[in-house]
């Protein structure tokens, strides 16, 4: 069902990485890490979805994936209709101005001997998009302006070494806006900043959203940061989507038994607040060597008869609110 | 009596013949079966704070003044060779990384064994057999002790750490971030563990952490850090529901909350001070919305506001912070 509202259309995506074994490894069987097996979801234009869920769910390789920054297992992921997967290099180097990444550590992302004028504009002049000097010179001002580094001229000047870790992260957000982008993904761009910046930065992210008319994806192990930015929210667990719908309606009534558990574990900022939390038992395993059943059995308290046979799919529960449960 | 009580605290460190005061007036009492919360933003202190009470400072980091009474011991007097005694015995500190707290060559048993032995006149087989119960207690299978740290999850290990600072009956736990590197429903399973002993041993725990959410549901106490002052401490609810700093209120306000209303949230504008180049008088004047022209030329003094709740601001209690009173 891709409309013209929908920029972005993931279809069973499938992302597996082989697992080395030793030398006599081709005598046996292969086995793969399921980073991320059959992912089906769709982005509308201007929206904001949120991808959550704990540390090896799949979400940073879905991701990459999403961007063809590793190929694919299986799966397509259709951008304005068009697979890229199918796209040669030429076309695939058009759609990297459209799609951009930033990620969580702006340290490691910026070249500490580039002045930040060097660093904003570095896409514009790999892609030949300069028509001169001046023009470089103008875009980079307007770009961190837009990520309110102001007086702008004067930061242009900066080392990334003079500036602090807020501000570094809104200059890889003016690296990318510079570009024009339709789609950004923000790999946990917020994680690494310190409580009243990491707000600054979210708020302008959201009046950036409204501003540009910007699609994202957000990835975060943080349901209330998630909650915060997104408007829609995507639970995955072990490489597969859990649970999906617009954010209140997960958050407030989540359906799988896993986002129950994740949501009553979340803290809250109040100490007088008091709440029932779910424990869950074990921790999350690795998705390698999946039994084929429901990925979640093995910690989950509410198994049923069906959860041992067969990996349950997702399922509309109520309007766009989807749950791979039997239980519901 | 206080288990941990820490009086005007300051440790410099000295870069190049400079001094940088990372930690500079810290004054706080823990008694047994509370936690007191530390939180602050990153370069605040709170670690330096951690590290002055264990004495395990960096070479160029010195107590510069104030006094660490620890069960009624003055530790800043001690030798290093009594100091020794101390630690583990007295107090351990659980670090955040617990990937890098274990040798990786060595069975996570053999060296907590080692620490028993150091400290208390044990055989080994006793060692071996206090680990055993220890494991136990931490909800670890005591079979696993043989196991090497690489072997262990994340979850797993934070569990061998609690045992290990444990081990030598301490009266105090300092926590720096324990829970911050693993995942939410972990982390409630560690803070749910070390609740738990700390009721069934008399522990004081000193929780060190950036994360004002986890202070909120698992602190008694709650102490707010800036540029190495401690500005604000208190019981949870008189901090969180009503604070006496701007800079308390300003941070607490900026966690967002998956329950409640969204709504956009306050973020304090521009960037905590250069430790090497602090402002005169107040150090949190430069991004106080209600600065004062005294805050800029004197340095506020720590009050008690309330009973129980200190600040240290020149209009604590004057300031309307929106608190529910």
């Amino acid at each position: 069902m891709t409309t013209n509202d929908t920029i972005l259309n993931v279809q069973d995506l499938k992302k597996w990485f082989t697992l080395r074994t030793g030398l006599f490894s081709f005598r046996r069987e292969k086995s793969y890490v399921k980073a991320v097996d059959g992912v089906s979801f769709d982005v509308p234009r201007g929206g904001s979805i949120a991808i959550a869920g704990e540390s090896g769910c799949g979400k940073t390789t879905l991701a990459r994936t999403i961007l063809r920054l590793v190929e694919p297992t299986s799966g397509s992921v259709l951008y304005n209709g068009e697979n890229i997967f199918e796209m040669n290099r030429l076309e695939l180097s058009d759609l990297r101005l459209k799609m951009q990444l930033i990620f969580q550590n702006p340290f490691e992302v910026l070249d500490p001997r580039h002045t930040v004028m060097d660093l904003v504009g570095e896409g514009l002049v790999i892609h030949n998009l300069h028509e001169s000097d001046e023009v470089l010179h103008d875009r980079v001002i307007s770009a961190l302006e837009d990520v309110r580094l102001i007086p702008a001229a004067d930061f242009a000047t900066r080392y990334s070494h003079e500036l602090s870790g807020g501000q570094l992260q809104r200059i890889a957000i003016a690296r990318s806006l510079i570009l024009k982008p339709d789609l950004i993904i923000a790999d946990e761009p917020v994680s690494m900043l310190d409580a009243s910046i990491r707000t600054e930065v979210m708020n302008l992210m959201t009046d950036l959203q409204k501003e540009k008319e910007l699609t994202y994806i957000f990835i975060t192990h943080d349901l209330a940061q998630a909650r915060y930015i997104g408007d829609y929210l995507i639970i995955m667990y072990l490489g597969r989507i859990a649970e999906m719908g617009p954010m209140e309606d997960v958050i407030h009534t989540p359906r799988h038994p896993y986002t129950k558990a994740l949501v009553s574990n979340i803290p809250i900022p109040d100490p007088t607040v008091e709440r029932e939390r779910i424990m869950l038992e074990g921790e999350t395993p690795t998705p390698v060597d999946l039994p084929p059943c429901c990925r979640f059995k093995a910690r989950c308290q509410e198994i049923g008869a069906y959860c041992k046979e067969e990996e349950p799919q997702l399922r509309e529960v109520s309007p766009d609110h989807w749950v791979a449960c039997y239980c519901e | 009596m206080a288990v941990l009580e820490v009086k005007d605290l300051a440790t410099y460190y000295y870069l190049g013949g400079k001094e940088l005061k990372a930690v500079d007036g810290v004054t706080f009492n823990i008694e047994s079966k509370r936690t007191l919360g530390l939180a602050g933003e990153s370069g605040c202190g709170k670690t330096t704070t951690a590290y002055s009470i264990m004495r395990i400072l960096a070479e160029n980091g010195k107590i510069a003044r104030g006094s660490i009474r620890l069960g009624g011991v003055e530790l800043t007097e001690l030798s290093d060779e009594e100091m020794r005694q101390t630690r583990w015995k007295k107090a351990s500190i659980v670090f955040q990384y617990a990937m890098n707290a274990f040798n990786p060559v060595l069975r996570i048993g053999r060296q907590i064994v080692e620490v028993i032995r150091e400290k208390d006149e044990m055989s080994e087989e006793e060692a071996v057999l206090t680990v055993s119960t220890l494991f136990d207690e931490v909800g670890l299978k005591p079979e696993r002790q043989v196991d090497y740290p690489h072997e262990f999850s994340g979850g797993m290990l934070q569990r061998a750490i609690i045992a290990q600072a444990l081990a030598c009956d301490p009266q105090l736990i300092i926590a720096d971030e324990p829970v911050t590197a693993l995942d939410v429903i972990v982390q409630n399973k560690i803070l749910d563990l070390l609740r738990k002993l700390q009721d069934k041993y008399n522990l004081a725990v000193l929780f060190i952490t950036h994360d004002l959410s986890v202070v909120a549901e698992n602190c008694h106490d709650v102490g707010i850090m800036y540029a190495g002052n401690l500005v604000e401490v208190g019981d949870a609810t008189s901090v969180f529901k009503n604070s006496l700093h701007p800079y308390s209120n300003k941070l607490i306000g900026a966690f967002p909350s998956v329950v409640g209303p969204k709504k956009r949230l306050e973020f304090i504008p521009g960037a905590p001070p250069n430790l090497m180049n602090l402002p005169t008088g107040c150090r949190f004047h430069p991004r106080c919305p209600f600065a004062q022209s005294i805050c800029k030329d004197v340095v506020p003094e720590f009050e008690e506001i309330t009973s129980g709740h200190y600040a240290k601001c020149h209009f604590a209690g004057e300031l309307d912070l929106g608190g529910e009173q």
